[in-house]
């Protein structure tokens, strides 16, 4: 999550350094062939030996930047062998524009039982090009003869036309590495902001000046700045369940162009400072003029406005028309594809040509709103040290009325006014406005996910259990239900659905309120029918009060966490339950009441029983008050869980009088 | 274990043209609205035969989206490769009323590659489309037209729509000329087809299937192409890539596969047959040197798919395999078959269904898009084994439940056989636990426990092999969801002869499993073997259908805590039905508690009204499975 800025790299003062080399190819020493596991983490199926690469612009035609790329791996067994299917991705935008893979070179080594070593080439045949899509080709090849305890060994050539994020380097990987190194040779005409994400420290980290390293012809001459970045002992980057997205944590080297010289000498700032930004992004064609395209909406707004008075009505329902105009093809960024008009022409667009038509609506409605600019919770989170742009990929509205401000996001029609999809709650997001400069904005869930079950049951003589159900949902649990009653043809094919998916519960009927209206909470009432007990002719039965949707396993399992908990949004779930019991029996036991605490307010549960006459109160609270739970609360909030699991084992029982 | 995917495989929902239709939504009938979220309006399904290399499909099909729940149905995938080329593809729009309120044209469609993602390289690719209709009801109307080049394979037509989708009117026509034979087998076709002659000799075959109600989700049921319509056709000559030939039966196509496809392909360097023949020399007995064969191709090669050469039916050749040591199931089950031929034992290429469903080679219409897989058969003298070359761990002879008990097509020297692979009984699939425990007072739960699996169960535990203890921790974590559980030990041992099985031996203990709380021990008697629940089915259509049966035994001794006396227990169980027994038993001496539960289920077919039945057990197990024993402590 670290970002940190290489910047001062690039002041450059000549170095004595020798810069080191790419390692020989296809040179095995018979150590690594012998290695049985790997020292440093016993649990790798298979260790990067070395990896080494170089990325350079060169001075040919078109100035491309070539990528040279080499590693060797060691496989230990058969669950490393998808080490030996390789797909290298290349980018293209047209006939004209693509990057291309050469020179590929390949070879596996490996040692029979009789220590008879032998070399199998990669056959240039068995390279393959796959045309993914319109932007994406995979050139794939597979590692032949491999078997447990080979080093495998590649290199290739990339070409691209692509210069702006010049060419970022993975260090961490899903297995670990021994060393990887990686030279990037940047002409002084280039300024690039250099960046290192992830937890793990550079070992080598220099420069030195190469003089006149770069001539493209027509009297332009540069000098470059070799930087080299090296890391030694990386373990492998292990996923852990309910984690953000694994890129805010792996190590890597990102680049983003600044500004560069062209040939008639000006410098041409790329990205620089947010007041830059600003100008571009109201200026763009794909962005700020959108925003602009107000007169687009000043007829289809009218029915739509009748009968509104103030702002926050306007604003809802300019919300609501743009949600039920578009249905969002998934594709995310900030600039819309082709433009608002023809999105509303087709109902569908991306992110930006849904919000960004909400944004020219609520213009036109006369709605103070700006844009704000987000990268989703699994494209990572921003690094605020200097503005990367093409970090971003998601933009939504923030609604100024008076001193409330609300996030909206058109693209899901079953948000209510003011809650941002979860994916978009990501630590800030940058507020971009047509008038003013761009600031910071925390990216908070307005509301909690939020859920109350009430019961309210009698158990007969006959031994079964009459009552209703009702259940709040509100928040995102509200959000989730709605989508999850969606999936079905009917709200009486959800319940029938409901009704079998618990054998022992029979639904007699049923109230669904609020399915339509986004801004309340959905109620649902069930009375229902539990066949609890064959008869009541016993001396005690036992009653567990938590049978309607019991934790039965803890969801942490891991020991300890490497990285946070990504909880979602905060949640709040309780659980009331009343039960009336015959007068011929007695309650012959009462559970105490257990109450548990997270620290530093993170969240809580309790449980606890009463009983008055014939009735037994039973009522349970589960609050989680994150979003994000650090590695260091991790011990406490799997200790809650344990208590719920452990808790809801209870069982009340009741003796004949 | 994986299969080989074959762009031909995809079914056609359908074909055909009917004249100028409405597609107004208060024209489809009451009772197709049941349980649908779409409804088929029109589905036409035309195949042309031009010529021995031309054959034009014309596909149309008309469906309207009632609501968003249905929305998958709305989407266009249409594949296509260098032998198939689609000629013309459109879509229109219409909506509530049947009006049209839209036109999609070709460049309207997305171009992707269709290789799935485990394969290398496959030449498919798919034209995609996704209407964005924000009100409903609409009709989405689309129409394709295929040139195919070859005669060999055709689509195959079928009434069996998605769950939730009903049908109005699906309609498949057969054209070809009066030199091109066919044969056609009818799968649970109510009506009777329609031939008909013209004056040019012209031939044509029309099927049609009208008003299919909508169906649901129903567990435990059969593959619905064993209830539903539906109709294959299969040349009686054909060209297929340069390559002609002919085949009426089983016999005849295995011969034509061995000469078209698997000719040729089995020569192997002198090399690799010397270092073969010195691994089995020792042995005597075929069936160990097969097996030692076996065992050598598992740790040499790796399953990758590269689908190229006849539809993805042709293997790449032995010698190959040999280089490069990967291959895809129909090149490694060749490779093995040459190898084997090299020690002097005889094996056959097998063509096989794969999947959970045991889906049977037609005995009476031979046609080759019956399969998806190949295995190899290799007969003794006395019996006969069957391996899946595709996979690095399994035992000789073992199949799993992958392959098993289902008519395969075996390609001998005197052409094709169908023969059945084993059949894993109820009894052999044994999964059997003997645990013993310690409860300290404080709710820990130390103890051992050894798990012994068989039959298909055998690879309960697959998954763990090869990896670290770390991984394996946390997955033991997964299948025993025991709170804190720590593991002290894991071991697991194969036993890769005849009946394989896998012993488990685990050491571990669980703090705060039980739970204490005013006075009380509550202690859950298994949380080792929890059976799920089943859930019911309002007006359950489809018979019952258990595909394996098993037996799951265990016995877990438990020794409590002193100071307590028992409270309350759960009364013993015990249940038995024709698909299956349960018991769970307990008894209680001193301070030692033993926990017994058996459970069986039984292969079979049960009649549609069994289901409840089969719910009310599965609750029964599921409530047996949770149930506590509380203990008080002593005043």
């Amino acid at each position: 999550m670290k970002g940190s800025l290489l910047g001062v790299l690039l002041s450059l003062a000549p170095l004595l350094t020798v810069f080191a080399q790419d390692f020989q190819f296809g040179v095995h020493n018979l150590e690594e062939l012998d290695q049985k596991q790997y020292a440093a983490d016993a649990t790798a199926n298979a260790v990067v030996l070395r990896e080494f690469g170089t990325a350079r612009i060169s001075s040919g035609s078109r100035t491309p930047l070539i990528f040279d790329y080499h590693v060797r791996i060691k496989i230990f067994n058969s669950k490393g062998f998808d080490q030996g299917d390789v797909i290298i991705p290349i980018y293209k935008t047209d006939n004209d524009r693509f990057e291309s893979v050469s020179q590929i070179k390949a070879v596996t080594i490996s040692q029979d039982e009789n220590g008879n070593i032998s070399r199998t080439p990669l056959d240039e045949k068995k390279v393959y090009k796959e045309n993914k899509n319109k932007h994406w080709d995979h050139v794939k090849f597979a590692m032949p003869n491999m078997r447990d305890g080979c080093i495998i060994e590649y290199s290739y050539q990339l070409e691209s036309p692509y210069v702006f994020n010049f060419r970022s380097w993975i260090f961490q990987w899903d297995i670990p590495k021994v060393y990887s190194e990686y030279i990037a040779s940047i002409p002084a005409v280039y300024n690039y902001n250099v960046a290192l994400k992830g937890g793990q420290p550079l070992t080598t980290n220099k420069a030195e000046l190469e003089k006149d390293c770069f001539n493209p012809g027509g009297g332009v001459k540069a000098d470059c700045s070799k930087l080299l970045f090296a890391m030694k002992n990386i373990p492998a980057l292990v996923e852990e369940d309910y984690m953000t997205a694994a890129s805010n944590f792996r190590s890597a080297i990102t680049f983003e162009l600044s500004d560069y010289v062209e040939y008639n000498g000006y410098k041409r700032k790329v990205t620089q400072e947010w007041k830059d930004i600003d100008l571009e992004l109201k200026k763009e064609t794909l962005f700020g003029a959108q925003i602009k395209k107000t007169d687009l909406f000043k007829g289809r707004l009218e029915p739509v406005l009748q009968g509104t008075t103030d702002e926050l009505s306007k604003a809802k329902a300019v919300y609501a028309y743009i949600q039920k105009s578009f249905k969002w093809n998934k594709s995310r960024h900030f600039y819309s594809e082709d433009g608002i008009k023809k999105a509303l022409e087709n109902h569908t667009g991306n992110v930006a040509d849904i919000n960004l038509s909400l944004l020219a609506a609520l213009g036109a409605a006369g709605v103070d709103a700006d844009a704000v600019l987000l990268s989703t919770r699994d494209n990572g989170i921003i690094n605020k040290l200097y503005p990367v742009l093409s970090d971003f990929n998601y933009v939504v509205a923030k609604v100024n009325i008076g001193d409330n401000s609300y996030l909206l996001d058109a693209t899901d029609p079953l948000l209510p006014f003011g809650l941002l999809p979860i994916r978009c709650i990501n630590d800030q997001g940058r507020v971009v406005s047509l008038t003013k400069p761009s600031y910071w904005t925390d990216l908070k869930a307005s509301q909690k996910e939020s859920k109350i079950y009430s019961l309210k049951l009698e158990l007969a003589e006959t031994g079964k259990i009459k009552g209703t159900i009702t259940g709040y949902s509100k928040g995102y649990e509200a959000y989730n239900k709605r989508s999850a009653i969606k999936d079905f043809n009917s709200v009486e094919e959800y319940v029938e659905n409901l009704d079998e998916k618990m054998p022992r519960i029979k639904i007699l009927n049923f109230d669904i309120k609020n399915l339509d209206s986004l801004e309340n909470s959905v109620v649902e009432t069930y009375e229902v029918e539990i066949d609890a007990y064959d008869n009541l002719n016993r001396e005690q039965i036992s009653f567990n009060p938590y049978f309607m949707d019991p934790i039965q396993e803890n969801p942490f399992k891991l020991d300890k966490r490497s990285y946070p908990v990504d909880w979602g949004a905060p949640s709040d779930t309780r659980v009331n339950v009343v039960l009336v019991y015959p007068d011929t029996f007695e309650l012959a036991n009462k559970p105490g009441n257990v109450g548990l605490a997270l620290p530093e307010g993170g969240g809580r549960y309790m449980a606890s029983m009463e009983q008055e006459g014939n009735q037994l109160t039973v009522s349970q609270m589960t609050q989680l008050n994150k979003s994000i739970y650090l590695a260091h609360e991790y011990p406490a909030l799997k200790e809650l869980f344990n208590k719920m699991v452990q808790t809801q084992k209870v069982e009340v029982i009741f003796k004949k009088k | 274990m994986r299969v080989f995917v074959i762009i031909f495989f995809c079914f056609w929902h359908s074909l055909g043209a009917r004249g100028q239709q409405s597609y107004a939504v208060s024209d489809i009938s009451s009772e197709l609205k049941v349980r649908a979220g779409a409804v088929v309006r029109n589905e036409e399904l035309t195949i042309e035969v031009k010529s021995f290399n031309q054959v034009d499909y014309r596909y149309k099909r008309a469906v309207t989206i009632l609501n968003s729940s249905a929305d998958a149905e709305a989407k266009i995938a249409v594949w296509y490769n260098k032998t198939r080329n689609i000629k013309s593809i459109k879509a229109t729009i219409y909506n509530e009323f049947g009006l049209p309120v839209g036109k999609i044209s070709a460049k309207d469609f997305r171009d992707e590659s269709a290789a799935s993602n485990y394969s290398l390289f496959e030449d498919a690719r798919v034209k995609r489309f996704n209407p964005a209709m924000i009100t409903y009801p609409f009709t989405l109307e689309y129409e394709y037209e295929i040139r195919s080049r070859q005669s060999l394979l055709f689509p195959e037509w079928s009434a069996i729509q998605g769950e939730g989708v009903s049908l109005e009117l699906s309609r498949f026509t057969f054209l070809c000329g009066a030199d091109f034979g066919i044969r056609f087998k009818e799968l649970n076709y109510p009506g009777k087809v329609v031939v008909n002659t013209d004056a040019k000799g012209q031939k044509s075959y029309v099927w049609e299937v009208k008003n299919v109600k909508a169906l649901k989700a129903e567990p435990y049921s059969q593959d619905p192409s064993l209830v539903m319509p539906s109709v294959k056709v299969a040349p009686v000559k054909f060209t297929f890539q340069d390559v002609s030939g002919s085949f009426t039966d089983w016999k005849e196509y295995g011969l034509w596969m061995n000469e078209a496809l698997l000719k040729g392909k089995d020569n192997l360097p002198e090399e690799t047959l010397a270092t073969v023949s010195a691994l089995v020399t020792e042995l005597k007995d075929p069936r160990e040197k097969a097996r030692k064969i076996y065992e050598f191709i598992q740790q040499k090669t790796r399953y990758v798919s590269v689908q190229i050469g006849i539809g993805g039916y042709e293997p790449i050749p032995a010698a190959e395999v040999d280089r490069l040591g990967y291959g895809d199931c129909k090149a490694l089950v060749n490779y093995a078959k040459a190898l084997l031929a090299g020690a002097g034992i005889r094996s056959y290429y097998t063509l096989v269904e794969a999947g959970d469903y045991k889906t049977d080679a037609i005995p009476d219409f031979a046609s080759m898009n019956q399969f998806n897989h190949a295995i190899l058969c290799i007969p003794f003298e006395k019996d006969t084994a069957w391996v899946d070359c595709t996979s690095k761990t399994l035992p000789f002879d073992y199949l799993g439940d992958f392959t098993d008990d289902r008519l395969v097509l075996v390609c001998s020297e005197d052409g094709g056989k169908l023969l059945r692979t084993p059949k894993m009984r109820t009894e052999e699939n044994l999964q059997v636990r003997k645990g013993s425990f310690v409860l300290s007072a404080e709710g820990e739960l130390k103890g051992k426990m050894t798990t012994t699996f068989a039959g298909w169960q055998y690879d309960n535990r697959e998954a763990l092999i090869g990896e670290p203890l770390k991984e394996q921790v946390k997955m033991l974590r997964e299948i025993y969801p025991l709170n804190n559980l720590e593991i002290r030990s894991f071991d697991l041992q194969q036993n890769k002869g005849n009946s394989p099985n896998a012993t488990e031996s685990l050491e571990f203990h669980a703090r705060d499993y039980a739970l204490i709380n005013g006075g009380r021990y509550t202690l859950s008697l298994n949380v080792i073997n929890r059976g799920r629940g089943l859930r019911e089915v309002v007006n359950r259509q489809k018979p019952v259908y258990i595909s394996r049966g098993y037996i799951d035994s265990d016995e877990l001794v438990y020794s409590l805590p002193a100071g307590y006396r028992l409270e309350s227990r759960p009364s013993d169980q015990r249940l038995k039905t024709d698909f299956g027994e349960f018991s769970a038993e307990i008894s209680l001496t001193d301070n030692t508690l033993v926990y017994k539960r058996r459970l069986r289920l039984n292969e079979g077919v049960y009649p549609a009204e069994t289901y409840a039945k089969l719910v009310d057990f599965y609750q029964r197990v599921y409530e047996s499975d949770r149930t506590n024993l509380i203990l008080i402590r002593n005043k």
